[in-house]
């Protein structure tokens, strides 16, 4: 195992707080976890790419980056139309 | 060991513990608004450091650039996003 595999096995374990935290938390405060794990998420697979060598692989955390923007936007959205 | 890599082992140990010390802020923040400034912060300097740690090892690649892309995304979209849910956060008076 590489240091670019180590690091990301390190990253991946960082998403176990923010499932407790989306679990156990305010609606918000698992808003906020998810927005932190999606981050986590994209830098793993950044990790991941790089340790095994596969410049294709960089489009994955790409398209994580787009895509979890945006799927964090709609929930985002969700909660801004439950106050009115 | 090369400087290289030497330098590749330790921007990548910043960024492991840049995420780590964003981890254990959102576990410890006291209020939703506490939490979303280390959520915030995970996309911003964790992933230049990672983007800086590809560029030292690959060089003037596509990976390199690839995962500046990555880096850059993150640091501008995740900045949109943590405002949107501040103002969220604010309109349902869970800031504490």
């Amino acid at each position: 195992m590489n240091a670019w595999l180590a690091a990301a096995v390190v990253s991946l374990a960082g998403i176990a707080p923010c499932v407790w935290l989306c679990m156990r938390g305010t609606r918000v405060d698992a808003l906020v976890a998810l927005e932190l794990a999606t981050t986590l998420v994209t830098l793993t697979l950044v990790l991941l790419a790089e340790g095994f060598a596969r410049s294709s692989y960089f489009i994955l955390p790409m398209v994580a980056a787009a895509l979890g923007f945006v799927g964090n936007l709609v929930f985002v959205r969700f909660m801004e139309r439950d106050l009115r | 060991m090369s400087a290289a890599d030497l330098a590749v082992d330790v921007l990548l140990a910043l960024a492991v513990l840049g995420e780590a010390v964003c981890v254990l802020g959102l576990l410890a923040g006291r209020g939703a608004i506490d939490r979303l400034h280390y959520a915030g912060a995970a996309s911003t300097l964790p992933p230049a450091l990672v983007a800086a740690a590809v560029t030292v090892s690959e060089g003037a690649t596509a990976p390199s650039i690839n995962a500046i892309v990555v880096a850059l995304l993150l640091l501008v979209l995740g900045s949109v996003l943590t405002h949107a849910t501040a103002r969220v956060v604010r309109a349902r008076g869970q800031a504490r």
